[in-house]
C-alpha cells in the first residue's frame, strides 16, 4: 500500500512539474518597438531610455582556443579578434557575459557536451566558443554558439582572411551573433564621420563605431565641417571653406574623390541626405538671410523651403523621408521645428531650454535628439516627435552637443568638453556605458552611418 | 494525508520556479558545423590625397610712388585706410546682428572712405563667439556680415564691391571661455581684398 502511494505521489509530481513547465514556456518576445500613441495620457512615458526593455541574455564566453599557440602577427591578430568579439557583444547591451575569469572556477573538462552542466550552473543560457588558427599568412576563425538548454549548436561560422582584417572578422561575427540570438541588427560594422583639427586644420575624418581605425577623409587644409553620411554609407557630404565661401561638397569614401554639390552664393552648409540618397537638404544664404533648401545630389533642382526673416538652418531629413527637422530663431531664439519635406506644415517641436539646435533623428523616426541649453549649459536632450515629451540625457559641466543616433537607435554619439578639449563620446540612451572614443586634437560633429557598404 | 499531498505539489512547483526555463529561448535550426568559409579580403588602401589649397599669388612690393593707396600690397592699403579712420572691426551683442549707434558711426566713416576710393572691393567677414553650435554660428556670422553690407549699401557704397563671407566660430581671435574673449569674437571684420581698374 505504502509503495503504491509513493509511486502515485511521484507520478503526480512529475505531471505537475510538466504542467508548470508548459505554462512557463513563453513564445519569443517580439522586438520591443517604441510606437508612441497619437495622444499622451498623463504619466504615460513615450521615451523609453532603456530601449532594450527585455532582460539580458546570459552568455558564457570562455577563452578562445588557439591564440596561445600562435606567434608574431598571427598572435596579435588572434588576440585582437578575441578582444573585439568580447567588446562588441559587451557594448551591445544585450548580454550578461561571463568571461574566462569567472568560468575558470568551473570544473571544465574541455569536452563541450560534458561541460554543458557546468556552464549552466552559473546561470548561463548560451555558450560562445571561438577557435583561432593560422594557415600560412591567413587567420582562420571558427565561432560557434550553443544553446545550453539543448546542447545544440545554433550558429556556426568560419572566416578566413589576412591578419589585418582580424577586427573586421570579429565585428562581422559579433553582428551575426546578435542578429541570430536577439533578432536585431548589430552595429559593430558601422562607422562614424566627424571633424578633427589634429592635422592643424579642421578636416573630415571617419572611424569604426568603437573609435578604432581613425582615418582622414579630406585634405583641404582649410576648414571642413558638418559631415553627413549618404544612406548607403558610400559617401559623405560636408561643408568646406577651401574654395572661398563655405560650400557643399561630396566625398566618395572608397576612391577619395571630391566634387561640389552647391557652391554658388555666399553660404551653403549643414547638409543632410534624403533616405533615397538622391537629394540633400541644407542651409543656404540669400543676401544674408539663411534659409532651408533642397537640391539634387548633383546640385540641380534647387528648391527653397523656408521663408522667414529669422535664421533657419541645420536641417535633418527624417529616416522615412516625409519630414525635415530644422533650427529656426523665428520665435526669438533658436528652437527645433518640423516641416513636411516640401516645406509645408512648419511647426515648432521644442519649447524648453533657451537654445535648441542640431536635430538628429532616431532610426525609427520617433525621437529627435538635439543640443539644448539648460541652466546656461549645453546638454543633449531628446523629444518624441508625436507627443513632444522631452528628456535631458546629459548633465553637469562640459558642454555636451551635436548628438547622433547609432543605426540601432540604442546609443548616441556626441561631443563634450568635459575632459578639457572637444572629444567624441558614445553613451546608451539612458546615459550608461559612457565611453570616450577620440583623444587626438579637437573632435566634433559626429554623424553615425546607417549602413556600411561592402568593403 | 492531505498535508503530504500539499508538500508534493509545492516542492516540484518551487523547484520548477527555481531552476525554471530560460527567459528567452533562441531558435534552434539544425546544427550544421560543415559551414562555408567566409573570405574577408584586405580593405583597399584609401589614402586621402592631400589637396593643395590655391594660394593667391604673392603681391609685388610697392614701388608705385608715394600714395600708399596705390600700392598693390593689400596689407599696406588696409593699413593706410585705417590710418585715415577706417574701422576694420565692428562688434555685436550676443546672438544679435543689429547695428548699434556707435557701429553706425564707424560704418559711416568707412562708407565715406570707400566712396572716396571706388577702385577697392571689400570682404566683410562675419564672426561669432564660440558659444552655440558651429552650424548656427555660421548663419549668425552671415547675418552680421550682411547687416553691415546692407547698411554700407544704404549709404551709397556700390553693392558689387562688397563681398560677405561668414566664418561662424571657425576663426576665433582668442580662446578663453569668458565675456572678455567672447565679445572680441562677435564681430564683422572688414578688409580690402581687391582692386579694379575703375576710377
Amino acid at each position: 500500500m505504502r509503495s503504491r502511494n509513493t509511486v502515485l505521489t511521484l507520478l503526480s509530481c512529475l505531471l505537475l512539474m510538466a504542467l508548470v513547465l508548459a505554462a512557463q514556456q513563453q513564445p519569443p518576445s517580439p522586438a520591443p518597438q517604441a510606437t508612441p500613441p497619437a495622444s499622451q495620457s498623463p504619466g504615460q512615458v513615450t521615451i523609453e531610455l532603456n530601449r532594450g526593455g527585455a532582460k539580458k541574455m546570459k552568455l558564457a564566453i570562455p577563452a578562445f582556443r588557439g591564440p596561445g599557440q600562435l606567434t608574431g602577427e598571427a598572435a596579435r591578430g588572434g588576440r585582437e579578434l578575441e578582444e573585439t568579439v568580447r567588446r562588441d557583444l559587451e557594448l551591445s547591451g544585450y548580454f550578461e557575459i561571463q568571461g574566462p575569469d569567472v568560468l575558470s572556477g568551473l570544473p571544465l573538462t574541455g569536452n563541450v557536451q560534458q561541460d554543458l552542466t557546468a556552464y549552466r550552473s552559473t546561470g548561463n543560457e548560451v555558450l560562445l566558443l571561438g577557435d583561432v588558427r593560422a594557415e600560412g599568412d591567413r587567420i582562420v576563425f571558427e565561432g560557434r554558439v550553443l544553446d545550453l538548454g539543448s546542447g545544440q549548436a545554433v550558429l556556426a561560422k568560419r572566416y578566413r582572411g589576412p591578419f589585418n582584417v582580424s577586427r573586421r572578422i570579429a565585428h562581422t561575427f559579433a553582428d551575426e551573433v546578435i542578429r541570430f540570438l536577439i533578432g536585431k541588427p548589430g552595429i559593430a560594422l558601422s562607422s562614424i564621420a566627424f571633424t578633427s583639427d589634429r592635422t592643424g586644420h579642421k578636416e573630415i575624418f571617419s572611424m569604426d563605431y568603437d573609435g578604432a581605425d581613425q582615418r582622414r577623409v579630406t585634405g583641404h587644409r582649410s576648414t571642413s565641417m558638418s559631415p553627413a553620411w549618404s544612406p548607403n554609407g558610400a559617401s559623405i557630404a560636408y561643408t568646406s571653406f577651401f574654395n572661398g565661401p563655405p560650400g557643399l561638397y561630396l566625398a566618395d569614401v572608397a576612391s577619395g574623390r571630391k566634387r561640389p554639390i552647391v557652391t554658388s552664393g555666399s553660404l551653403n552648409t549643414s547638409p543632410s541626405f534624403s533616405p533615397d540618397g538622391r537629394r540633400v537638404t541644407f542651409a543656404r544664404s540669400l543676401d544674408g538671410n539663411v534659409e532651408i533648401f533642397t537640391a539634387d545630389i548633383d546640385g540641380g533642382n534647387l528648391r527653397r523651403l523656408t521663408n522667414s526673416n529669422a535664421i533657419d538652418t541645420n536641417p535633418a531629413w527624417s529616416p522615412k523621408g516625409g519630414e525635415i527637422a530644422f533650427t529656426s530663431s523665428r520665435a526669438g531664439n533658436p528652437h527645433i521645428y518640423l516641416m513636411d519635406a516640401e516645406g509645408s506644415n512648419q511647426r515648432r517641436l521644442t519649447f524648453d531650454g533657451t537654445y535648441n539646435d542640431g536635430a538628429a533623428w532616431s532610426p525609427e523616426g520617433d525621437l529627435i535628439a538635439y543640443t539644448s541649453r539648460r541652466d546656461g549649459r549645453f546638454q543633449i536632450a531628446v523629444t518624441n516627435v508625436v507627443t513632444l515629451e522631452t528628456q535631458v540625457l546629459t548633465s553637469g559641466a562640459g558642454e555636451s552637443e551635436s548628438p547622433a543616433f547609432s543605426p540601432d537607435g540604442r546609443k548616441i554619439a556626441f561631443t563634450s568638453k568635459r575632459g578639457g578639449s572637444k572629444q567624441i563620446y558614445v553613451m546608451d540612451l539612458d546615459g550608461g556605458n559612457l565611453r570616450q572614443i577620440t583623444t587626438e586634437g579637437n573632435n566634433d560633429l559626429a554623424d553615425w552611418a546607417r549602413s556600411t557598404p561592402e568593403r | 494525508m492531505n498535508r503530504k499531498w500539499m508538500i508534493w505539489i509545492a516542492l516540484p512547483v518551487l523547484l520548477t520556479f527555481l531552476y525554471g526555463c530560460p527567459k528567452k529561448k533562441p531558435a534552434t535550426p539544425p546544427a550544421d558545423l560543415d559551414v562555408e568559409t567566409t573570405t574577408v579580403p584586405s580593405p583597399p588602401a584609401t589614402t586621402a590625397a592631400p589637396e593643395e589649397v590655391q594660394q593667391p599669388a604673392a603681391p609685388d612690393v610697392n614701388d608705385q610712388g608715394e600714395d600708399p593707396l596705390m600700392s598693390s600690397d593689400m596689407a599696406a592699403v588696409n593699413e593706410e585706410l585705417q590710418r585715415r579712420g577706417f574701422s576694420a572691426d565692428i562688434y555685436f551683442d550676443y546672438d544679435e546682428s543689429t547695428l548699434s549707434d556707435d557701429t553706425r558711426d564707424k560704418l559711416s566713416r568707412n562708407a565715406d572712405l570707400l566712396k572716396g576710393s571706388p577702385q577697392f572691393s571689400v570682404t566683410l567677414e562675419g564672426h561669432a563667439d564660440s558659444r552655440g553650435t558651429n552650424e548656427y554660428n555660421l548663419a549668425l556670422g552671415e547675418r552680421r556680415a550682411n547687416a553691415v553690407r546692407d547698411y554700407l549699401s544704404s549709404l551709397g557704397v556700390a553693392g558689387a564691391r562688397l563681398r560677405t563671407l561668414s566664418y561662424g566660430e571657425e576663426r576665433q581671435v582668442c580662446d578663453t571661455d569668458d565675456e572678455g574673449c567672447w565679445s572680441q569674437n562677435r564681430r564683422v571684420h572688414m578688409v580690402i581684398t581687391g582692386r579694379s581698374n575703375v576710377g
